[in-house]
């Protein structure tokens, strides 16, 4: 039997054919393939990442604190280390105790009243921005807020139940609030009537105050960087 | 005959190995026109075996269709995405029906042998 064009047509068909099933068996079984896990994936582990080099920063940061610690440590340097370990305690580089007070605040146990808006009983970042700003202006010497240096840099920003601070560290209620200074005057400033703790008892906030005769305050975690910052030159103040 | 169907089936291995073995495929966005264009090749067949086997089996006819059908149904499915309207349903619906009914022929025609 001779080959005869029609073979060679059928032939052609069978090839097209063939390859048009199998491409689009390939087409469709990467799209099962559920291309947003996958990239969920590559995010999560992305993240950690990040973490575990953050960890691994954070113990040198430590480490090279403390060599400079036993660096300054020398007789010679006597003078130069106490400037130093003022300026460490201004920045907040170094953890400080005293007496003091702790604030704790928590979201409202009180029924949201009918038509009422569920966001007046909980607690926001400018509630705790009321009670820091209260205890700076009654003269707090430092401050922390769940274990987290509150500092002039520090932000305190809303993600919806936590609240941000010191670049990113996440907290959650109940904010425990401490601060240094002199006890009765931080607790009367916060008690002022019409002050920032009666703006809070309407919504049935949970705020307690006691004070604490050592209070510790642990040092900011991070390193404090002046990228745009220059001190002005002695001579132009 | 038989050296046509046997033709047609290496053809048909063949196509499958280079389509599985290919370094690319279709991006996702053509893969609706294509899967209507598979269709349609499907259909054709089907439409060329149940012609032979009624003996009216003409070769130009076969080819033209088989790639016309093919070309119409994946341009029908992309205007019909331009135009808003899912044409690409209609052609899996008029190919799907003609497909079942080629194949109840060509059944028909297999048991009445």
């Amino acid at each position: 039997m001779r080959i005869k064009p029609i073979h060679l047509a059928l032939a052609l068909v069978g090839l097209v054919l063939g390859l048009l099933l199998s491409v689009q068996f390939r087409v469709t079984r990467d799209t099962m393939k559920f291309p947003q896990v996958h990239r969920v994936k590559t995010m999560a582990d992305k993240i950690h990442d990040a973490r575990a080099e953050r960890d691994s920063k954070q113990e040198q940061i430590n480490k090279m604190r403390e060599e400079l610690d036993k660096e300054a440590a020398g007789a010679a340097l006597g003078a130069l280390k106490e400037e130093l370990v003022d300026a460490r305690i201004e920045s907040g580089l170094t953890g400080v105790s005293g007496p003091g007070i702790e604030v704790t605040l928590n979201d409202s146990n009180l029924e949201v009243k009918n038509g009422g808006n569920p966001n007046w009983y909980v607690l926001h970042d400018e509630d705790i921005l009321k009670v820091l700003n209260e205890l700076r202006a009654a003269g707090a010497e430092a401050m922390a807020i769940n274990n987290q240096r509150v500092l002039s840099t520090s932000e305190v920003r809303c993600t919806g139940p936590t609240i941000l601070i010191n670049r990113n560290q996440r907290i959650a209620p109940p904010f425990v609030i401490a601060a240094i200074g002199n006890q009765d005057t931080l607790i009367n400033s916060l008690e002022m009537r019409n002050g920032v703790i009666d703006s809070l008892e309407p919504w049935g906030i949970q705020v307690s105050i006691k004070k604490v005769s050592r209070v510790e305050i642990p040092p900011f975690p991070g390193s404090i960087s002046f990228d745009y910052a220059r001190p002005v030159p002695e001579e132009q103040k | 005959m038989w050296i046509g169907v046997w033709l047609a089936a290496l053809g048909l291995a063949l196509g499958i190995a280079l389509g599985l073995n290919l370094p690319f495929t279709v991006p996702q966005a053509y893969a609706k026109y294509m899967s209507v264009a598979v269709l349609a090749a499907m259909d054709s067949v089907f439409g060329g075996i149940r012609a032979a086997m009624e003996e009216h089996y003409d070769n130009r006819i076969f080819i033209t269709g088989f790639f016309s059908n093919a070309l119409l149904a994946a341009g029908l499915a992309f205007i019909g995405e331009r135009l808003g309207i899912d044409l690409y349903l209609a052609a899996v619906v008029a190919f799907g029906v003609r497909l079942f009914q080629n194949l109840a022929i060509i059944r028909r025609h297999l048991l009445k042998k």
